[in-house]
C-alpha cells in the first residue's frame, strides 16, 4: 500500500514536472509584442494591420496594440522610463519626431539602436536624422508629416479664381487671395489656433530653418526663416482671413464644417478632410506657399512619428525584425496604408507602387499621393534639437503681442529669452 | 505599577502598541517621509531625465532668471490674491443667507451651492470650455441681454483666460467653503442675533459685528485650505488650456509648469523639484501670515 501509493506520487511529480516544461516551452515559442501608440484610426490600425501581416509568416509571434491618447504615451513613457521598471514598459513605442531627441538624449540607453539591422538609406534623410544619436540611429522612421496646401475649388471658383492660382505661390499672395476670397464669398481663408505653433513650424521649415542649427543650439534671433514665418502668421491675423479656433478638435472644424478655403498641414489630414463625403469633387491639393528669403521651398512637414523599440524588451529581437520586415521591405504593405488610411511612409522605395500613382476621386481625380511623395523627397532636413516643445509654447506665447503690432525682432528676443531659460 | 505603565511615559515602552502602529508608520515613512526628503535632494539636482548631477544652488539660481517661472508665480498669485477674497466673501454672505430657518427652499439651494465641488473636475472644466467659447451660451446670454455689444474672447485673450479660470474655481469651490461656515454658524447661539435685533442692530452690522468674529476660526481654516489649493490650481488650467496655460502662458500656474517641466519639456526633475519647493514655501509663509493675524486679532 505504501509502496503503491509512493509509486503513484512519483508518477504524478513526473507528469506534473512534464507539463510544466511543455509550458515553458509554448511560453518560450508564442511570444507577444506590446505596443502603445495613438489615433485608433491611424496609427492603431496600421500597426494591426503590419502585425497580421508579420504574424501570416511568423504564427509564435502575437500583437498587442494598445491605444492611448498621445499625451498619455508620451506621459507613461517617461515616467516609466524615469522609474526605471522595464515591466511598465511596451516592447515598441511610437513616438512623435519632434520629442526622439529628447527621449534618446534623456534616457540613454533605453531604446534598442537599430543600425546594424536597417537600411536606413532608403528612407528620407531627414525622418532618420530625427533618431540619430551620435552616428547611432535608434528607431523605425515611420509616416511622414509632409505638407500640402489642401483648398476648395468651388470657394476660390466663386472669387474667381482657378486651381493653377493655387500652384506654387508665395505667402503675400496667399494672404490676397485670403481676402479676395473673403471679400466675395465671406469665407475665411484658414483655420488658427493661436495656442499652436504649427505653422510657425510649417514656414520655418519649409526654408531649411529650425529652432534649433544643426548642433543643437538655439537659432532665433538670427533665424531669417523664424522671422519670416512670424511675420507671414502676423500678417495673417491682422489681415483677419482665419478662423479662430481653440484647440485641435475645434480647429478641424473650421473645415470640416466648410467654413474656411484651406487647410495648411502634413498629409496625415487626408483622411480627415475625406471624412466629409459632402465635399468630394470640391477639394485640390497645391504645394504650401513659400516665402520670399533665400532657401524657401514649397516642401514642408508637420508631425510625423516613428517606432521606438526598448532596449529592456524581452521581445527586443522578435520586435526589431518585425520593423524590419514590414516596415523596413515591405512594399505592398504601404500600398495598402496608403489607400486604406492616407497614410505616407517615409520608406521612399514605396512611392514606386501603384497605390502612389492612383487619381483621387475625392480631389478630382488628382494624383494627390505622387505630389505628396514629390514633394516629401524634397523636405528641407533639419535638427529638430530637444526643446521644441518649450521653444513652441514661448513661440505662442508672443503670438498675440505680435498681432497687436509688437515688431518681430522683439518678439524674437523675448522667444530666444524664454528658450534660453530653458536650456539648462 | 500596571496602572502606571499604562499611562503617563510608560506607554511608549508597550512594544504592542507600537507594533499595532508599526504598519501605518512603515507606509507613511515609505509614501511620504521619504518622497518629500528624497524630493528635496532632487531639488539640488539638475540635468536631463536620468542623467541628473549634484548642481548646488544652480536649479534656484534659475528661478530668478526663468521668465517662465515668474510668470506662473505672478499668475499663482494673481488667483489667489483675486480669487480668495472673493470666495470667502461670497462663501460667507451665502451662508449667513441660507442659515436663515425662514428661507423656503434652503435645503434646495444648499444642495445647489455645494454641488459644485462634488462635481468631476476634468467634466466641470470641458462643460465651462463650452459654455465660455466664442459662441457659446455666456457669450450669447450676455449679448441677448443688451450686457455686451461683441463676444468676450474669454479662451482667446491673456486678460479673458486668466478671469475665466477666476470664475470656473469660485463656482467650484466657494460652495465648498459655505458648507463649514453654515456647520460653524449651527453653533452660534441664535439667542445673540435675538438681542441683537431688539436692540436695533441692522442685518449688515449684524454680520460684521457678530457672525464674522465668531466665525474667525472657521474662516481662518478656509482661508488656509484655499491658500494651498490656489497655490496648487493645476486640473482648471489644464483641462481649460487643453494643457498649455495659453494664451500667452497667461494662464500657467505653477504646478502647471512643474507638470511641464517633468513630462512636457525635456524632463528635468531636479528643477521641477525645485518649482515644488517653491509652492511649499509659499504655502508655509502665507499660512503662517494668516495664523498670525488671526492671533493678532485676538488680544
Amino acid at each position: 500500500m505504501d509502496i503503491f501509493a509512493r509509486g503513484h506520487l512519483s508518477r504524478i511529480a513526473a507528469l506534473a514536472l512534464a507539463s510544466a516544461s511543455l509550458l515553458a516551452v509554448t511560453a518560450a515559442e508564442a511570444k507577444e509584442i506590446t505596443i502603445w501608440c495613438w489615433d485608433p484610426n491611424f496609427n492603431v490600425a496600421i500597426m494591426k494591420e503590419a502585425g497580421a501581416r508579420y504574424t501570416k509568416t511568423h504564427p509564435d509571434v502575437t500583437f498587442n496594440v494598445v491605444d492611448f491618447a498621445k499625451t498619455d504615451v508620451e506621459q507613461k513613457l517617461q515616467t516609466g522610463l524615469a522609474s526605471g521598471t522595464a515591466a511598465a514598459l511596451p516592447d515598441i513605442v511610437l513616438i512623435e519626431d519632434y520629442g526622439a531627441q529628447k527621449y534618446l538624449q534623456s534616457f540613454p540607453g533605453a531604446f534598442a539602436a537599430l543600425s546594424g539591422t536597417v537600411d536606413y538609406s532608403g528612407f528620407a534623410p531627414y525622418k532618420v536624422e530625427a533618431m540619430t544619436v551620435d552616428g547611432q540611429v535608434y528607431g523605425m522612421p515611420f509616416d511622414s508629416g509632409v505638407t500640402g496646401l489642401y483648398y476648395r475649388k468651388d470657394y476660390l471658383e466663386q472669387a474667381g479664381f482657378k486651381p493653377e492660382d493655387m500652384q506654387n505661390i508665395t505667402w503675400d499672395r496667399f494672404i490676397e487671395i485670403g481676402k479676395e476670397i473673403e471679400a466675395k464669398t465671406g469665407k475665411k481663408m484658414m483655420g488658427l489656433d493661436p495656442n499652436d505653433a504649427g505653422l510657425v513650424r510649417i514656414i520655418t521649415q519649409s526654408a531649411g530653418q529650425w529652432y534649433f542649427d544643426k548642433e543643437g543650439k538655439p537659432n532665433i534671433t538670427g533665424n531669417a526663416a523664424l522671422k519670416a514665418a512670424l511675420e507671414t502668421v502676423g500678417k495673417i491675423m491682422s489681415a483677419n482671413i482665419y478662423k479662430p479656433a481653440n484647440g485641435w478638435s475645434d480647429w478641424v472644424g473650421t473645415f470640416t464644417s466648410g467654413d474656411v478655403a484651406t487647410v495648411v498641414t502634413g498629409v496625415w489630414i487626408t483622411g480627415t478632410v475625406k471624412a466629409q463625403p459632402d465635399q468630394a469633387g470640391k477639394w485640390g491639393v497645391a504645394p504650401i506657399p513659400a516665402l520670399s528669403i533665400e532657401g524657401a521651398t514649397h516642401a514642408s512637414n508637420l508631425g510625423g512619428s516613428s517606432w521606438y523599440v526598448l532596449e529592456s524588451s524581452a521581445e527586443k529581437a522578435e520586435a526589431i525584425d518585425f520593423l524590419n520586415e514590414i516596415y523596413g521591405k515591405d512594399i505592398d504593405f504601404y500600398q495598402k496604408i496608403l489607400q486604406d488610411r492616407g497614410a505616407v511612409g517615409s520608406l521612399l522605395a514605396a512611392r514606386s507602387g501603384p497605390a502612389y500613382e492612383a487619381a483621387d476621386p475625392f480631389f478630382g481625380g488628382e494624383k494627390v499621393w505622387q505630389n505628396f511623395s514629390d514633394w516629401l523627397a524634397k523636405v528641407p532636413s533639419v535638427n529638430y534639437g530637444v526643446f521644441t516643445n518649450e521653444a513652441d509654447l514661448a513661440v505662442t506665447a508672443q503670438l498675440p503681442a505680435l498681432t497687436q503690432g509688437m515688431p518681430v525682432d522683439e518678439a524674437l528676443k523675448a522667444i530666444d529669452a524664454e528658450v534660453a531659460g530653458h536650456i539648462q | 505599577m500596571a496602572l502606571a505603565r499604562r499611562g503617563g511615559i510608560g506607554r511608549y515602552y508597550d512594544v504592542n502598541g507600537w507594533l499595532f502602529v508599526a504598519p501605518a508608520l512603515g507606509l507613511i515613512g515609505l509614501f511620504m517621509v521619504y518622497p518629500i526628503f528624497w524630493s528635496l535632494w532632487m531639488s539640488f539636482q539638475a540635468g536631463r531625465g536620468m542623467m541628473m548631477k549634484f548642481a548646488g544652488f544652480a536649479n534656484i539660481i534659475r528661478l530668478w532668471n526663468d521668465p517662465v517661472f515668474i510668470k506662473a508665480l505672478t499668475n499663482t498669485m494673481t488667483y489667489f490674491i483675486v480669487q480668495v477674497p472673493i470666495m470667502i466673501m461670497l462663501a460667507l454672505i451665502l451662508a449667513s443667507i441660507l442659515n436663515n430657518p425662514r428661507l423656503v427652499g434652503r435645503a434646495f439651494f444648499r444642495t445647489a451651492i455645494f454641488l459644485p465641488c462634488v462635481t468631476s473636475l476634468v467634466a466641470y472644466a470641458v462643460l465651462f470650455k463650452g459654455m465660455f467659447a466664442l459662441d457659446g451660451i455666456v457669450n450669447s446670454t450676455l449679448q441677448a441681454l443688451g450686457i455686451i455689444a461683441s463676444p468676450i474672447p474669454w479662451q482667446t485673450h491673456p486678460f479673458w483666460a486668466k478671469a475665466l479660470v477666476i470664475i470656473a474655481i469660485t463656482w467650484r469651490w466657494t460652495g465648498y467653503n459655505m458648507i463649514f461656515y453654515l456647520a460653524a454658524l449651527q453653533n452660534i447661539d441664535r439667542s445673540i442675533y435675538e438681542v441683537a435685533r431688539i436692540d436695533g442692530v441692522p442685518a449688515w452690522a449684524r454680520f460684521t459685528h457678530i457672525t464674522i468674529p465668531l466665525l474667525k476660526p472657521v474662516i481662518l481654516f478656509t482661508t488656509v485650505i484655499s491658500t494651498i489649493g490656489t497655490l496648487q490650481l493645476f486640473d482648471e488650467v489644464y483641462n481649460l488650456t487643453e494643457g498649455k496655460g495659453g494664451p500667452s502662458n497667461a494662464t500657467l500656474t505653477l504646478s502647471l509648469y512643474i507638470y511641464n517641466l517633468t513630462f512636457r519639456f525635456m524632463p528635468n526633475f531636479g528643477y521641477a523639484a525645485t518649482v515644488s519647493y517653491v509652492i511649499v514655501v509659499f504655502v508655509a509663509i502665507l499660512a503662517f501670515l494668516q495664523f498670525f493675524l488671526a492671533r493678532e486679532r485676538d488680544k
